[in-house]
């Protein structure tokens, strides 16, 4: 490598001339600044040379596949930062360490020159290093390499790919390496290549997974495919890696593990493939009592937790609902304790599966009419049957059966509120306001959020108005028949975290489903109505807001989304304050 | 005998006169193996390496006069085009007045060979709204159309028409949005959608009958958002020659030629793409950043040009978005904005994803869009001076050498 010695040399030079025009004050300072500078330059660069030197001698004397993709690989790391490299478009990464795609590709051409390594390996990397170029020279807006150079690397990355596949067959590791450079490169740019450069990526996947005992390779497809949103393909090609690596005498407990480990990866699908095949093997062999502790381990990892204010790990509610499924099948619903019904039903709340959700809370109710979840699941059935399933009836039943109740939790004092709002949208005023003045009697100054409500909601009587617009529009759009059509299902919302506690910021996103408009920016008016907290949105325009609660319980947050041609959808989304 | 023998030559003779005598219009489109298709002018295949045209200088708005500006900027911006490579500019809708407007098709094909692809917006920006259900308001812009048709279709530099632009998005109710009773009394939204898409597309079809009798030399052109309602198109718009793209989607087109082929089987012109040259979220200008994705762009536009085996094989070129800047258009009510190039994006798209982190995700600069900049403070032949800014340069040299990748082998 003559590269470090060069830069080392320049260093010294620019240092020395910079030396002269300064004054001896300075001189000194700088003068150890950079004698350290080139020192650990020089150490670096040693460092360096010695790792390629190394590396080199790990190539030429590879025994495996393993040993020699991974010498390459670790090449790459040395001569560039791949890190910094995403998918998809941003802000352009800074530039960290040097980015020296050039001399590794000469260095490559080098070694096939000196017939040191396998050809088609190496071009396999040339094209992947002039992939990684093009890709950094656009990041980080080089523009005058990325215009001056850019066809010829493009050229590169399809003639050298296609030098390896021309040589090696499919059962070879530089063949499906080299299909799948190419395949993310013609992703990349979209272009017409890309639909055939995928099916010949599977296909040679697929035969690699019979004919070759690797197995990295074919994982490392999967997850390029995955990270760009082929999910289904990956899948594909997960399950024929799971297959390979799960051999008859792994022991289940280091199948769990091993499906934990790709969970913690923060790779679910090839997490959930592991856990299939270890439930479909614990199924056969476990007795139901060990054998539902383990199905309710793997559900509550896959659910939002739903006590304690915690979310952190990857959720993936869909799965957990195939998992509780699975324990209702084995061990009918009396295996669910009041806990494990809650989480369920939360779960489902949260992926707005809102009539399963309803059906669990029902069943929370009546077997466990005196536990620590009746009251929320009460409020949360009655906002159900309201908002959701437009029933007043039954969702003013719910409501009543907590206004019913001896002491005022902050569900019931919710309840009193919704009665004594569906009462005033009705038009039936002296009833709202025998709510109202119900709640207000009952919350004194617990429930200052409920109290500034309803005396709002009073203001409106008294002043013979109709509810605020948001609200009444809410209301209008979620409650009349006519308006059915209004379904949810283009504008959605979502809370973060779900179960705050007081005082804790909380943020509230929407976002709405419009058929194309082109350039035409569709200026678009936000709605917002129900326990807006602390921090209600200032303006008409904001699709987002942060906000906080001071009293627990469960809130309501309300959305309509109108256009200048009228009402695109509405939404609700249930926030639970600790 | 002789006789017997003389009948076939006679009959071939005049089968061959006859063929002779119906000449080929002189631009249409030929439809070549595997679906591909290709414009032919004057029986040659013609590329279209087009730009939008419409130079409003700065301090001005649309309703500018500019075919009669007597420092005529189609001249000054004709030898720029020229230079370029440029061989087609796109006129959404022509001036009131028709000499002037000749004026400016015959200035640009005589002198630099530039022909003119000439647009109508079929009432889409009437107020209150077009009404493409009412039959007064139908016979009223067909009138107009017709008009456009027979005044300009002898002009030796006319290419096509184009019907329309992004009007095909108000049958989705978003914009200028429209109704007909009978639409009014469908409950289903969807159907509603779908009713309004007939509406349009029928019409649409019934102006280019029109049209064709009227001018059997040049193709008509379906001008349509997206591929939006292309499949209710192809159901209700069948003499529809070719379809005319408004497509924004960042550095490609994505499965764009594929997906018109399978959906409404026409060959395609991108009559309006581009990419803004403002970086809103570093708030400067960023020459380097139009110019990449418009490279990108026309390097899609060529692999899917005829005879590309690689392609689809449907696309006849594109009129980029746009020549020079247009400076009134962030406020357009407001005089004094035009006087300002504004640097506040009006709309937002991801697909053009350097500055999509600007705030609110307001990234599309629609001011900045042209690929020569006007000055501000220097004028040239009367005009703003005209600035090409790198995109120019970087277009220009792609047409002289464009770059396609071959497919890999199997």
């Amino acid at each position: 490598m003559e590269a470090p010695e060069l830069k080392e040399k320049e260093q010294e030079m620019i240092g020395s001339q910079m030396l002269k025009r300064l004054p001896s004050k300075f001189s000194v300072t700088l003068l150890i600044s950079l004698t350290l500078l080139t020192s650990l330059t020089r150490i670096s660069y040693a460092q360096d040379s010695a790792k390629i030197n190394a590396l080199s001698k790990q190539i030429i004397e590879a025994k495996s596949d393993k040993d020699l993709y991974s010498a390459f690989e670790e090449l790459m790391d040395l001569y560039f930062s791949r890190a910094t490299i995403k998918s998809e478009g941003g802000i352009p990464p800074k530039a960290g360490k040097e980015n020296k795609y050039n001399e590794l590709v000469d260095f490559l051409n080098s070694l096939i020159k000196k017939k040191k390594a396998p050809e088609p390996v190496v071009n396999y990397y040339i094209a992947a290093t002039r992939y990684y170029q093009l890709k950094y020279l656009e990041e980080t807006q080089e523009w005058d390499e990325y215009f001056s150079n850019g066809n010829t690397y493009r050229d590169q990355i399809t003639q050298s790919a296609q030098k390896a596949i021309d040589v090696t067959t499919t059962k070879d590791t530089a063949y499906l390496y080299a299909r799948l450079i190419l395949w993310r490169f013609h992703r990349d740019q979209q272009d017409s290549f890309e639909e055939s450069a995928l099916a010949d990526l599977m296909r040679a996947a697929f035969e690699y997974s019979s004919l070759s005992p690797e197995l990295l390779p074919l994982k490392d497809v999967a997850d390029q495919l995955l990270s760009y949103g082929e999910k289904g393909k990956a899948k594909e090609l997960y399950r024929s890696y799971v297959n390979k690596l799960i051999t008859q005498d792994i022991k289940d407990e280091e199948l769990a593990s091993i499906a934990l480990g790709f969970y913690k990866e923060g790779n679910l699908e090839l997490s959930q493939l592991v856990y299939d095949i270890y439930i479909e093997r614990i199924l056969k062999t476990y007795p139901k009592e060990k054998l539902i502790p383990f199905l309710i381990d793997i559900a509550k990892q896959f659910s939002y937790s739903a006590i304690g204010g915690k979310d952190e790990g990857l959720k993936d509610t869909v799965y957990a609902e195939n998992i509780f499924k699975k324990i209702e099948g084995i061990g009918g619903k009396d295996v669910f304790d009041q806990e494990l019904i809650y989480l369920r039903t939360f779960n489902l709340e949260k992926s707005k599966e809102y009539s399963q959700a309803l059906n669990i809370y029902m069943d929370l109710i009546q077997r466990f009419p005196q536990g620590v979840h009746v009251e929320e699941a009460t409020y949360k059935a009655g906002i159900i049957f309201t908002y959701i399933l437009r029933d007043l009836k039954n969702g003013r039943n719910y409501f009543e059966k907590l206004m019913n109740k001896e002491s005022f939790s902050p569900y019931a004092i919710s309840s009193l509120y919704q009665l004594g709002l569906l009462s005033q949208w009705e038009g039936d005023l002296i009833k709202a306001k025998e709510y109202y003045n119900k709640l207000l009697g009952e919350a004194k100054e617990k429930f200052p959020e409920a109290v500034d409500l309803v005396k709002a909601r009073l203001r409106e009587i008294e002043e013979a108005k109709p509810p605020e617009y948001n609200l009444k529009t809410f209301l209008d759009v979620s409650l009349k028949e006519e308006n059915k059509v209004f379904d949810m299902s283009k504008v959605d919302l979502t809370s973060f975290p779900y179960r705050p506690k007081k005082d804790q910021e909380v943020n509230i996103a929407s976002s709405v489903y419009l058929g194309d408009t082109g350039c035409m920016q569709i200026e678009l008016q936000y709605l917002w109505s129900g326990d807006l907290g602390t921090n209600k949105p200032s303006s008409l325009e904001q699709p987002a807001f942060n906000t906080s609660y001071t009293e627990p319980g469960t809130k309501v947050i309300n959305l309509v989304v109108v256009s200048p041609s009228g009402i695109i959808d509405r939404n609700i989304d249930l926030i639970d304050v600790d | 005998m002789r006789k017997i023998y003389w009948i076939p030559l006679f009959l071939v003779l005049v089968f061959a006169t006859g063929m002779a005598s119906v000449p080929k219009p002189k631009v249409y489109i030929k439809k070549l193996k595997g679906n591909h298709y290709q414009l032919i002018v004057e029986r040659k295949p013609y590329i279209v390496k087009g730009v939008c045209y419409t130079p409003i200088p700065i301090g001005q708005n649309h309703e500018y006069d500019w075919w009669s500006d007597p420092y005529k900027p189609w001249i000054v911006d004709g030898k720029l085009m020229q230079e370029m490579g440029v061989n087609t500019i796109r006129l959404y809708q022509a001036h009131d007045n028709p000499e002037e407007v000749k004026k400016v098709i015959r200035d640009l094909y005589e002198l630099y060979g530039i022909r003119t692809i000439l647009g109508h917006w079929l009432g889409f920006w009437e107020y209150p709204c077009p009404f493409y259900g009412d039959k007064d308001f139908q016979e009223r812009i067909k009138k107009e159309v017709l008009e456009m048709v027979n005044t300009y279709k002898d002009e030796p530099g006319i290419l096509l028409w184009i019907l329309g632009n992004e009007n095909n998005y108000s049958c989705l109710g978003q914009v200028n949005p429209w109704s007909t009773d009978e639409i009014d009394k469908e409950p289903n939204p969807q159907t509603q959608k779908f009713m309004r898409a007939k509406i349009y597309y029928s019409y649409v079809n019934d102006l280019t009958r029109e049209i064709h009798k009227a001018d059997p030399n040049h193709p008509v052109a379906l001008g349509n958002g997206e591929l939006v309602g292309l499949d209710v198109a192809n159901q209700f718009c069948p003499d529809i020659d070719l379809v005319a793209c408004i497509i924004y989607r960042g550095k490609t087109f994505g499965n764009l030629f594929n997906s018109v082929k399978a959906t409404f089987d026409r060959p395609v012109l991108l009559s309006e793409f581009g990419a803004d040259a403002y970086d809103a979220y570093l708030k400067k200008e960023d020459q380097n950043m139009q110019a990449f994705f418009l490279e990108s762009q026309w390097r899609q536009i060529y692999e899917n040009l005829a005879n590309n085996k690689e392609g689809a094989g449907n696309c006849l070129g594109g009129t980029v978005f746009e020549w020079t800047d247009e400076w009134w258009k962030h406020d357009q009510n407001n005089p004094e904005s035009w006087k300002v190039h504004d640097t506040e994006s009006n709309w937002s798209n991801g697909s053009y994803y350097f500055d999509i982190q600007a705030p609110k995700n307001m990234n599309m600069n629609e001011e900045w869009f042209g690929i020569v900049a006007l000055s501000e403070d220097q004028k040239e032949f009367g005009l703003d001076k005209r600035i090409p800014r790198k995109a120019y340069y970087v277009i220009r040299e792609f047409w002289k050498r464009p770059n396609l990748k071959k497919r890999n082998k199997r």
